[in-house]
């Protein structure tokens, strides 16, 4: 039984990441669509990050001992001066360990 | 890709794209590391068997349609519960499809259905930005795959370890996936109607996480491309001037 649930729901969510990957589905997406997807890298992915940054348990988190807040901050400066996503990582996760642990752990 | 681009470069190239994708992934790759554990714990936790608690993994890879199935199952919930529930955790993957579907609905179907089976949060994000021509599918492949690999391991380990296992969620590794979208994000605004659906986006997301609504990142991704797409609209008509011949779809 457990299994059979596991398969249909298996079903379900590779139906969702494949549906319109499917050239045969008769699907012409018009510019104005095109243009209204261009934005959807950038608005899913901040729709992500954004409550890990301000949020905690449900709660909004702008206090300035937030080590989120100062991480994504130096984040966001790396990333805009550099443009390398490994780099922007690797350095701002490290801040972030140093303020989460050490500074206010 | 390469700045050194040989005659041959293509040739030999395959095994390099799928080197470069699995480590473009490698900070989500980590950053998921305790919430497969967590996959693999709490299964064991909900009474399913070894193989059924590594199967959810191997075969519906869905962390967080995954985690709410087990506490579903777990609390003995109905099958239709299950899958309407699943449905709108999963929802938001029509998006990435749609999205994608310039990229990947050209490719032989085994293509299709490898890269369609492996299109997660994070595979979207490292590919949907990437234009027609900047897509490769052994990129991708390597970024999907490696990433399915860790995910599948750390299952394991956290079916096979379970309690025993400290609690990483407390150290914040979850930083690293916000780290990774920022350094993605914030290259590509570069313009005002992006800048707009960015910040649509975060004030919706938080706002609505606040409030507790369900699928909140659906409704803030769509919310703030609407505002993208009709903040374009509106800056196109306000200059029409060097719009003559151009796009006035």
């Amino acid at each position: 039984m457990i299994i059979l649930s596991i398969l249909a729901m298996t079903c379900l969510v590779f139906l969702s990441r494949y549906l319109f990957l499917e050239p045969r589905l008769p699907l012409r997406l018009s510019p104005g669509v095109q243009k209204l997807l261009s934005y959807s890298s950038p608005a899913v992915l901040t729709a992500i990050w954004a409550p890990i940054v301000f949020t905690h348990d449900s709660q909004l988190n702008t206090s300035v001992s937030n080590p989120y807040l100062w991480a994504a901050v130096l984040a966001g400066i790396i990333a805009w001066k550099t443009n390398n996503v490994l780099l922007t990582t690797v350095v701002s996760m490290a801040v972030f360990l140093v303020l989460n642990l050490v500074v206010w752990g | 890709m390469n700045s050194t681009a040989m005659p041959h470069h293509t040739v030999d190239s395959k095994p390099r794209l799928f080197w470069q994708g699995t480590v473009a992934m490698l900070p989500l790759s980590v950053a998921v590391l305790p919430w497969g554990l967590l996959a693999g714990s709490f299964a064991i936790e909900a009474g399913l068997n070894p193989f059924e608690s590594q199967a959810l993994s191997a075969i519906l890879f869905a962390g967080s349609a995954q985690l709410v199935a087990t506490g579903m199952i777990k609390a003995g919930a109905g099958l239709m519960t299950m899958l309407i529930t699943t449905f709108f955790i999963t929802s938001r993957h029509f998006l990435y499809s749609v999205s994608m579907r310039g990229k990947i609905s050209p490719l032989p179907t085994r293509w299709r259905v490898i890269l369609g089976f492996l299109l997660t949060d994070e595979l979207f994000a490292l590919c949907g930005q990437q234009s027609e021509k900047q897509f490769n599918r052994w990129y991708a492949l390597g970024a999907g795959f490696s990433f399915y690999l860790i995910w599948n391991l750390a299952t394991l380990v956290g079916i096979v370890a379970g309690s025993y296992i400290p609690s990483l969620n407390s150290i914040g590794l979850e930083f690293a996936v916000a780290a990774t979208f920022i350094a993605i994000v914030i290259p590509n605004v570069k313009s005002i109607p992006i800048l707009i659906s960015v910040i649509t986006a975060l004030i919706l997301s938080v706002s609505l996480t606040i409030f507790n609504v369900n699928g909140s990142l659906m409704y803030a991704s769509v919310g703030a491309m609407l505002a993208g797409y009709f903040s374009e609209l509106a800056l196109t008509k306000k200059t029409p001037s060097n719009k003559e011949k151009g796009d006035k779809a």
